[in-house]
């Protein structure tokens, strides 16, 4: 069988159907697939959304002790509100961050409120643009484009009540809401989550006047922050570990996800989640593994999405199809954004698991893959060193040899590689995880109130 | 004292098992090379000394070597200069009562170095050293034992934290060469052999885990 056949689930039955198994490309025979997989779910359309987990749930995680500091932190703040707004109720990680986050400091007894701003597609196109060029894009900021910004923060500001004890405006959409901030008793927080470090001048001379009339502001690495006259905290960004991406499962889920995919559990697996993206580096990823397939056995498996519905995603997904060539052993998924749970059974399934991004934001993969306890190998870009504690919590690479040389070593050094990947899990436990990120909120919420701040020890 | 009396004897005060939770401010200062790292470590606050090295101890309490503090792991993986990330990974922490000591201490082993490569001194780190702070809250606990057999229950149901802001940071609070649960143990219960024995445990080479572990065997011990 050959390989790098991207198999979008969406279009594979009947593929499946014209090329039958064993012809010369290599192609996973859905439809035996799902009914097999009948007793997990059909993953071509999306799942029912579980209910938000209780903190209750997080015990066997994160022991007693920690959720009774959570508890105790909250204990002062109880009657307190909070309000959250960002710029979308659903997709992308913050919204993501927020559906988990809002309930668990309301069953804190800390109120939380969501709001979102609207906006005409004008609008959203300067976001885009201003989104871009806060992360080192090339942009030239008219006076046109001002007025769009400010005007739709301004009818939004109209709109929404800021009634709360503590304000947290998240990303540059919605930064100049600050203007709307009339009660001195009350904190506004800026939580930043982009990579601010190399801004477009123009952009962020712009945002800026609007940001130094906040209380603090909160970035996802120290690498990400600017110098600014108001105090900057470090918040990490979190998974949810109950989560369908993340909770765990039964080893038949992950076996019947191997069988449909056509992923051999008995031989070392290498593998890569991320989106057709060149910051991602897919076909460097490939390159590194045909490098250390020289010397040792393992399949690779690139699994992402994002090539069915944007072009330059199908562009890349080609290169990488390219890459791969005949090699039998790459296996490339194009799957669609809900396939939380089959992400899940594949980073469970690997043997290591590698994050080779040229750019990244904080690298929420690095931390799904640390929390499994994989051995990891990653790029030391964006937030990764603050995940990846070279040789003690997953290794660094700064090249496709050195990718390879790693996968060569961690596959034969198991012990080496268990050893990391037990670290890794507890680096996520003590500073990734959801809980961690509502106990963050606490104590900005009591520091920003005064609230017994201990001098140092 | 026998044993029965050991273990039924009420201590005037309650052992009071408290946790201390950080919040990690940024700093200005940032370096991305040696001599601006000794820069850095003279100006910063001391509460970003403590963060670097307190804390960082507290943040990877998991890892049983290879982490002693930020400026010996910066030092070596982003300035490859392994000889000076060994000294300073030599500088323990628990030799210290006060933050402005523990400073001094660093910035010398760094002056030195400097001094002695000022090649190294001025080449560029692979990635800049970010100094931050801690801001702490401290937390009350349920467990406030007054006999010993309480006492070991509570070592063993606290989390990491409170281990560690008892045993490690209390140096600085009590200013002395000692921390708070030997301190109960000689004061209270009149065990001077246990709390010298829990002084003596070696933090640079064991988790926090194995830490409370040998500390709740040796009042076990007693028990």
């Amino acid at each position: 069988m050959s390989a790098q056949k991207a198999m979008n689930p969406l279009e594979s039955v009947a593929e499946a159907r014209d090329s039958g198994v064993g012809g010369p490309a290599r192609v996973v025979p859905i439809a035996a697939g799902a009914e097999r997989r009948q007793s997990i779910r059909d993953f071509r359309t999306p799942p029912v959304p579980q209910p938000p987990a209780r903190l209750d749930d997080y015990q066997n995680i994160i022991g007693q002790a920690s959720l009774d500091a959570l508890r105790f932190l909250a204990r002062d703040l109880k009657g307190k509100t909070i309000k959250m707004v960002n710029s979308t109720a659903v997709g992308g990680g913050v919204a993501e961050m927020l559906n988990r986050l809002v309930p668990m400091l309301s069953e804190l007894e800390v109120t939380t409120h969501w709001d979102v701003i609207t906006g005409g597609n004008d609008f959203f196109e300067v976001t885009k643009a201003f989104h871009n060029a806060l992360q080192g894009n090339d942009y030239q900021l008219a006076k046109h484009v001002e007025e769009i910004f400010l005007m739709y923060n301004e009818q939004n500001m109209r709109r929404m009540q800021f009634s709360e004890d503590l304000v947290v405006i998240h990303d540059p959409q919605p930064a100049a809401l600050v203007c709307g901030r009339k009660d001195s008793t009350s904190h506004w927080v800026w939580r930043c989550h982009i990579d601010l470090s190399h801004p477009n001048t123009q952009v962020w001379g712009f945002l800026r006047p609007y940001i130094e009339r906040y209380d603090a502001a909160i970035f996802s690495s120290q690498s990400f922050a600017r110098q600014l006259p108001i105090p900057q905290y470090l918040f990490y960004p979190c998974i949810d570990p109950l989560s369908e991406k993340n909770k765990e499962i039964d080893d038949s889920i992950v076996q019947a996800v191997c069988d449909e995919f056509r992923v051999d559990r008995s031989r070392p697996i290498v593998l890569q989640v991320s989106r057709f993206d060149r910051a991602k580096d897919p076909v460097g990823v490939i390159q590194a593994f045909k490098l250390a397939k020289k010397y040792v056995d393992c399949q690779l498996v690139m699994a992402g999405g994002g090539a069915s519905d944007d072009p330059e995603g199908a562009a890349v997904l080609q290169e990488v199809k390219a890459a791969a060539g005949e090699d039998p052993d790459i296996i490339i998924l194009d799957l669609p954004p809900w396939c939380a749970l089959e992400i899940n059974a594949l980073q469970r399934a690997s043997t290591l698991i590698v994050q080779k991004s040229i750019k990244e934001g904080f690298g929420l993969t690095v931390t799904e893959a640390l929390w499994k306890g994989k051995p990891t190998i990653a790029s030391a870009v964006g937030g990764i060193p603050n995940q990846i504690i070279h040789k003690l919590t997953g290794v660094l690479v700064h090249s496709v040899e050195g990718c390879a040389y790693q996968i060569r070593y961690l596959l034969t050094h198991p012990d080496f590689a268990k050893r990391l990947g037990e670290n890794g899990r507890e680096h996520v436990k003590e500073n990734f995880l959801m809980t961690t990120n509502a106990k963050r909120w606490l104590l900005l919420f009591r520091i920003l109130n005064g609230t017994q701040t201990a001098p140092l020890p | 004292m026998s044993e029965v009396e050991t273990q039924v004897r009420k201590s005037k005060k309650p052992f009071y098992f408290n946790t201390s939770e950080h919040l990690l401010r940024i700093g200005r200062e940032k370096a991305a090379n040696l001599s601006e790292l000794l820069e850095g470590l003279r100006r910063c606050p001391a509460n970003s000394v403590f963060q670097h090295t307190f804390r960082t101890l507290q943040e990877h309490h998991f890892i049983r070597r290879g982490f002693s503090n930020d400026f010996a792991h910066w030092t070596l993986s982003a300035c490859n200069e392994p000889a000076l990330a060994e000294r300073l990974a030599s500088v323990d922490v628990r030799e210290f009562t006060s933050l402005e000591d523990l400073r001094q201490s660093l910035v010398s082993v760094l002056e030195e170095y400097v001094r002695d490569n000022p090649d190294a001194a001025a080449r560029r780190a692979e990635e800049s050293f970010y100094f931050c702070a801690a801001d702490i809250v401290v937390l009350p606990t349920s467990f406030v034992p007054e006999t010993l057999p309480g006492f070991a229950d509570g070592l063993r149901r606290v989390s990491v934290h409170s281990i560690h802001h008892h045993f490690i940071e209390a140096r600085l609070r009590l200013k002395l060469m000692s921390n708070d649960f030997s301190q109960w143990l000689l004061e209270e219960m009149s065990l001077p052999d246990e709390a010298r024995a829990i002084n003596r445990i070696d933090i640079y080479t064991a988790t926090m885990e194995h830490v409370r572990k040998q500390i709740i065997g040796i009042v076990e011990h007693a028990v």
